[in-house]
C-alpha cells in the first residue's frame, strides 16, 4: 500500500522538492500550504508522516503540532519538523514537542529520504507503469565483490545474453558507478565493515538510485546472511557458486524483464507453448506467471488451439511434467484443445507416469496441427 | 555595532555557500560587490529580516536568468520546465529563507535571539535598496561562472 506523506509548508518550492523526492518510492505525496490547511487534510487523509514547516503564517508549526497532539486520531501520526531556524532554543523547542525528527533547511533530497525512510517503510516503486525491458535488451549490471572471480563468473555465466557487466570491488566505487547506466546490482553480503548495508542504505537514499534493484550474493550455507538481507530489502538473493541459470531467471524477475516471447509463440493462429532446454524453478515462475493471460489472448482472438513444444526437453523431470500438466489444466478450462509435440526419448519418459501415459505427441508442427484438425 | 555587522557579514558568505552546495550542488565563490551584469529579463530580490537582539534585513539579488537557474536547480528540472514567474519568487523566496534562518540560528546561538520575518521577493528592472543614516550596510558579491549574486545586509544601529 502506498505511503501518503503530508508536506506541509507554505514554500511551493518546497513542497516541490518534497514531492520530487519521494517519487522513486511507492508513496502519494499530499500538499498543504499552510497549518490551518495541513490539519484539514491531515484529519481526513490520515497520512503515515507529515513534514511539517516551522515558519508559517496564518497557523506555525508549533501550534498545528499541538494541535495534532491533542487530537486522539491524529496523535500518534509521526512528524517531521522542517525549519530554516537551527538555534538551540528552537531545537530544544521543537523536541519538546514529541517530534520524531526535525531537518533543518537547506537539506539533501537523499538526507530528507533517509529520515523519512527510518519512520516509515518506503518501497521503490514497482515496474508498474515503466515499459518493461525485455529478456534480450542491453542491461547494465554492477557486480559489488572484493573477490574479482565472482565478477568473472557473473560475466561468464551471462556472456549469452546481450547485458553489459561491470564491476567495483567496494562500495565507494560503486556509487559512482552506479549514477551511469546501472540498472541492476549484485553485491556480496560478506564487503568489509557491513559494506553491503552501507552501500544498501545509501542507494535507497538517493533519488538516483533508489529504485535500482539489489540482489545479495553469499555461499548457499549463510542463512543468516540470506535472511537479513531479505529483511533488509534486498531485491533477492543468489547464492554462490552462481548458477547461471538461476542468476539470469532472478535478474529477470528484479527487473520485471518481458520474458513471455521466450516461452510462447503465435505460429499459424495457434498458441505454442515452448518448453526450454534448460529447464530450472525459475521457467516455472516465469511460464506460470504469463501463462493465464497469454491463454485468454488466444480465446479473445478467435483461436481454440495450443501445441506444446517438448522437442528441446532432454529430461522429462517431475517439474517439466508439472508444469505441462498445468498448461494443460488451464487451457482445458478455456475449451482450449491441444497437442504435445515431443521425442520418442521423451515419449518413453512420459509414458513412466501414470498422469502422463495417455499423452499422444507428434513428431513436428505440421503433425501436431493435424491431431488438432 | 561593528562586531555584530562582521559577525553577519561572515555568516552571510556561509550560509550562501552552503545554501548553494547543499540545495544546488553548485560552488558559489565570494567577491568583491561588483553591480549585477543587465539582464534583459530584469532583476530579482529576496528578502528576510530578522528582529530581536540584533534587527536588520538581508537581500539576496540576482538577475532573472540566473534565477531561473537557481529554480531549475533547486527543484531538480531544466530550465525549460521552469514554467512561470511565481516558480521564480517562490524559489527565491526559500533561498533567502533558507540563507537568513542560517544565519539566525548562528546569531541566537551566539547569544543574540531573534526572529525572522516572511520572506518577501520583488521582481523589476535596475532594483536598489535605499539605506537610511540608522543603518549599517555590508554588501557581498558572489559568483558562479558566468552569474552574479548579491547579498546585502542593512543592520539597525542601536
Amino acid at each position: 500500500m502506498s505511503i501518503k506523506i503530508l508536506t506541509v509548508d507554505d514554500s511551493k518550492t518546497i513542497r516541490m522538492i518534497v514531492a520530487k523526492s519521494f517519487k522513486p518510492f511507492d508513496t502519494t505525496v499530499l500538499e498543504a500550504d499552510n497549518g490551518v490547511v495541513g490539519l484539514a487534510v491531515a484529519s481526513r487523509e490520515k497520512p503515515d508522516i507529515i513534514l511539517l514547516d516551522y515558519t508559517m503564517p496564518v497557523m506555525d508549526g508549533f501550534e498545528v503540532l499541538a494541535r495534532l497532539r491533542s487530537d486522539p486520531n491524529l496523535k500518534s501520526t509521526p512528524v517531521i519538523m522542517l525549519t530554516a531556524e537551527a538555534g538551540r532554543d528552537t531545537v530544544i523547542k521543537i523536541a519538546q514537542l514529541g517530534v520524531r525528527d526535525y531537518l533543518i533547511k537547506p537539506f539533501k533530497a537523499e538526507l530528507l529520504v533517509e529520515r523519512v525512510g527510518r519512520v516509515v517503510d518506503l518501497k521503490a516503486k514497482s515496474a508498474e507503469g515503466r515499459k518493461n525491458k525485455r529478456f534480450d535488451d542491453p542491461i547494465g549490471i554492477l557486480v559489488v565483490d572484493d573477490k574479482p572471480a565472482i565478477a568473472a563468473q557473473v560475466r561468464a555465466g551471462l556472456a549469452d545474453t546481450p547485458w553489459k557487466v561491470s564491476s567495483a570491488d567496494q562500495p565507494g566505487q560503486a556509487m559512482d558507478l552506479c549514477a551511469n547506466g546501472i540498472d541492476l546490482v549484485l553485491t556480496s553480503l560478506t564487503l568489509p565493515n557491513e559494506g553491503a548495508y552501507m552501500f544498501f542504505q545509501n542507494l535507497r537514499g538517493s533519488a538516483q538510485t533508489a529504485s535500482i534493484p539489489i540482489l545479495g550474493m553469499c555461499v548457499r550455507t549463510a542463512t543468516a546472511d540470506q535472511t537479513r538481507a531479505q529483511q533488509a530489502g534486498f531485491s533477492g538473493v543468489i547464492t554462490k557458486p552462481i548458477d547461471p541459470l538461476e542468476l539470469k531467471s532472478k535478474v529477470s524477475r528484479a527487473l520485471a524483464l518481458e520474458t513471455s516471447y521466450r516461452y510462447f509463440q503465435q505460429r499459424d493462429g495457434v498458441l505454442v507453448l515452448i518448453v526450454p532446454k534448460d529447464f530450472h524453478p525459475g521457467v516455472v515462475q516465469e511460464v506460470s506467471s504469463h501463462l493465464d493471460a497469454e491463454l485468454i489472448n488466444v480465446v479473445d482472438a478467435g483461436g481454440d488451439k495450443m501445441i506444446v513444444d517438448m522437442t528441446a526437453v532432454e529430461t522429462a523431470s517431475l517439474p517439466v511434467i508439472e508444469l505441462v500438466i498445468s498448461a494443460l489444466q488451464a487451457a482445458t478450462k478455456l475449451s482450449l484443445r491441444y497437442a504435445i509435440i515431443g521425442t520418442a526419448a521423451t515419449k518413453t519418459q512420459c509414458n513412466s507416469y501414470e498422469e502422463t501415459q495417455a499423452w499422444q505427441f507428434a513428431g513436428s508442427f505440421e503433425q501436431a496441427l493435424e491431431m488438432l484438425k | 555595532m561593528n562586531k555584530a555587522i562582521e559577525q553577519i557579514d561572515r555568516l552571510t558568505r556561509d550560509a550562501v555557500q552552503e545554501v548553494f552546495q547543499s540545495m544546488l550542488s553548485m560552488e558559489i565563490n565570494p567577491e568583491a560587490p561588483l553591480p549585477l551584469s543587465p539582464d534583459p529579463d530584469g532583476q530579482i530580490i529576496g528578502s528576510v529580516g530578522f528582529i530581536g537582539e540584533v534587527t536588520g534585513i538581508i537581500y539576496i539579488y540576482a538577475g532573472i536568468g540566473f534565477a531561473r537557474v537557481i529554480t531549475s536547480r533547486l527543484l531538480g528540472i531544466t530550465e525549460a520546465e521552469v514554467e512561470s514567474g511565481e516558480m521564480v519568487t517562490d524559489a527565491i523566496g526559500e533561498l533567502s529563507n533558507m540563507v537568513v534562518g542560517y544565519v539566525k540560528s548562528r546569531l541566537c546561538n551566539d547569544g543574540l535571539p531573534c526572529t525572522l520575518t516572511i520572506p518577501s521577493v520583488v521582481r523589476g528592472q535596475q532594483l536598489s535598496v535605499e539605506g537610511s543614516a540608522q543603518l549599517t550596510r555590508r554588501l557581498i558579491g558572489f559568483r558562479n561562472c558566468k552569474y552574479h549574486l548579491l547579498a546585502e545586509v542593512l543592520l539597525k544601529t542601536p
